[in-house]
């Protein structure tokens, strides 16, 4: 019950601090994803309905604070857990290189869903983003995520070591 | 449950993909309407995302402010260097000055005397030793030789009482061993004058009937012809006349400050290697 009333809270915050602090590292348009790994990583291992919610409260916060089409990052975000939930199904979600490897799959995935969406929503065009920004931000988040993974990793050993496992199946 | 447990994580994704569709499709409709869970965020985030663009404002100008007075401490250093070069500068030129004009002191000195004259730089001094003497940079090789006069731009010095090839060591008038002829200027009374070390030099030989005054003026007699007549000597400074005895016990000042010379001009006179 304490992880679904400290959830929103911690998401809001981790939100906000994407958007403010890690922009400033920011290279141009490339940002640091954080939440997307997050999302990725409660893929791995958390259940359905936890890595759901905690999808849902990221990609809602993140819609709220800098979307232009509210509930994008909200579909996104649980598209993309549900996905890393059968992935995680298949292989062993330890390895760093896979890790990385899907990370910058999902941002480019996510990037074709924001440039799909444009497309039939709006009827904008922003296909020149995938190479200029997708594309490099899914090698920064391709980088990121084998480390925090392990960050991600250690936290929740220590938070709650009762409840940790290695993988899991849907 | 209704829904079968090995179907509750598909019911569980499917109800939060049609949640999120759901939304999408509305905000997609009513693009410009703000619901009322987006302001409510907007509301609680707006101020957090102040306070820290607040703080990383400040960050962002102290570490600018940081990087100015980095700047402006290399800066400081560059100018303290800079102004250590120029006063460094500045010195030598204020040194060069005031040389050039104690040489020419000494010019006028020299253009003064029918015979030749040779400036020297004073390059030792010894004036704690029981004789009162300094060391210049001119020896036997340019010209002088023992029992030359020196002079300064004040007056008399003293006389070169060693030389080797390159530096010679006049003795002071002050020294207790010099004894130099001299008359005072305004009465001609005539009498020796003697080192008497520090505390100067003192007028032997002057009769108790001649009348002399403390500020007169002494020159040098030219009568053993080692000294040029009427060359400045000092002045008197205290006079006693004794019971019973008979000269005046005269005390007579330099003219010339022994502590500071740094140049002088020695006469090549015809009574060299005199005593």
């Amino acid at each position: 019950m304490i992880y679904y009333l400290t959830l929103p809270f911690l998401m809001l915050f981790l939100v906000i601090v994407q958007i403010t602090i890690l922009d400033l590292f920011s290279l141009g348009r490339i940002g640091m994803e954080i939440s997307l790994i997050i999302v990725i990583y409660a893929g791995f291992h958390l259940d359905a309905l936890r890595g759901g919610i905690l999808s849902l409260m990221l990609g809602f916060f993140l819609d709220c604070l800098t979307s232009a089409i509210f509930g994008l990052y909200t579909l996104i975000y649980i598209f993309i857990f549900y996905l890393s939930m059968i992935v995680a199904g298949t292989v062993y979600g330890e390895k760093p290189l896979l890790i990385a490897i899907y990370a910058g799959f999902c941002t480019l995935l996510e990037g074709l869903m924001i440039v799909l969406l444009y497309r039939f929503v709006f009827a904008t065009d922003m296909l020149y983003t995938l190479p200029k920004v997708f594309i490099p931000q899914a090698v920064v988040v391709a980088l990121l995520s084998p480390l925090l993974f392990r960050l991600f990793r250690s936290f929740e050993v220590f938070r709650h070591a009762e409840d940790t496992r290695p993988s899991r199946r849907v | 449950m209704l829904i079968p447990r090995k179907y509750q994580s598909i019911a569980v994704a499917a109800i939060l993909l049609i949640v999120s569709l759901s939304i999408l499709s509305y905000s997609a409709v009513n693009l410009t309407e703000t619901g009322l869970l987006r302001k409510m965020v907007l509301e609680v985030a707006a101020p957090v995302e102040n306070l820290i663009n607040t703080s990383l404002t400040a960050l962002h100008d102290a570490w600018k402010r940081y990087l100015f007075l980095v700047g402006m401490e290399d800066e400081n250093r560059k100018l303290r260097r800079e102004n250590a070069l120029l006063a460094k500068q500045l010195n030598q030129y204020r040194e060069g000055y005031m040389e050039g004009m104690r040489l020419q002191r000494l010019l006028d000195i020299k253009s003064s005397f029918q015979t030749e004259t040779l400036a020297a730089r004073v390059i030792d001094r010894k004036h704690t030793s029981l004789f009162k003497t300094i060391l210049i940079n001119k020896g036997t090789s340019e010209g002088l030789r023992v029992g030359f006069p020196v002079l300064a731009d004040k007056g008399i010095v003293g006389r070169i009482i060693e030389t080797s090839w390159h530096a010679s060591r006049v003795l002071l008038l002050i020294d207790e061993n010099s004894n130099i002829d001299a008359l005072i200027q305004r009465s001609r009374a005539q009498g020796m004058l003697q080192g008497a070390g520090s505390s100067g030099c003192n007028l032997k030989y002057i009769s108790r009937v001649e009348e002399v005054q403390p500020g007169d003026v002494v020159v040098t007699a030219g009568l053993a012809g080692v000294f040029p007549k009427g060359l400045l000597l000092g002045v008197v400074s205290g006079v006693s006349r004794k019971e019973g005895g008979l000269f005046q016990k005269i005390e007579v000042a330099p003219a010339v400050d022994f502590s500071r010379l740094e140049e002088v001009l020695a006469v090549i006179s015809e009574q060299g290697n005199g005593p």
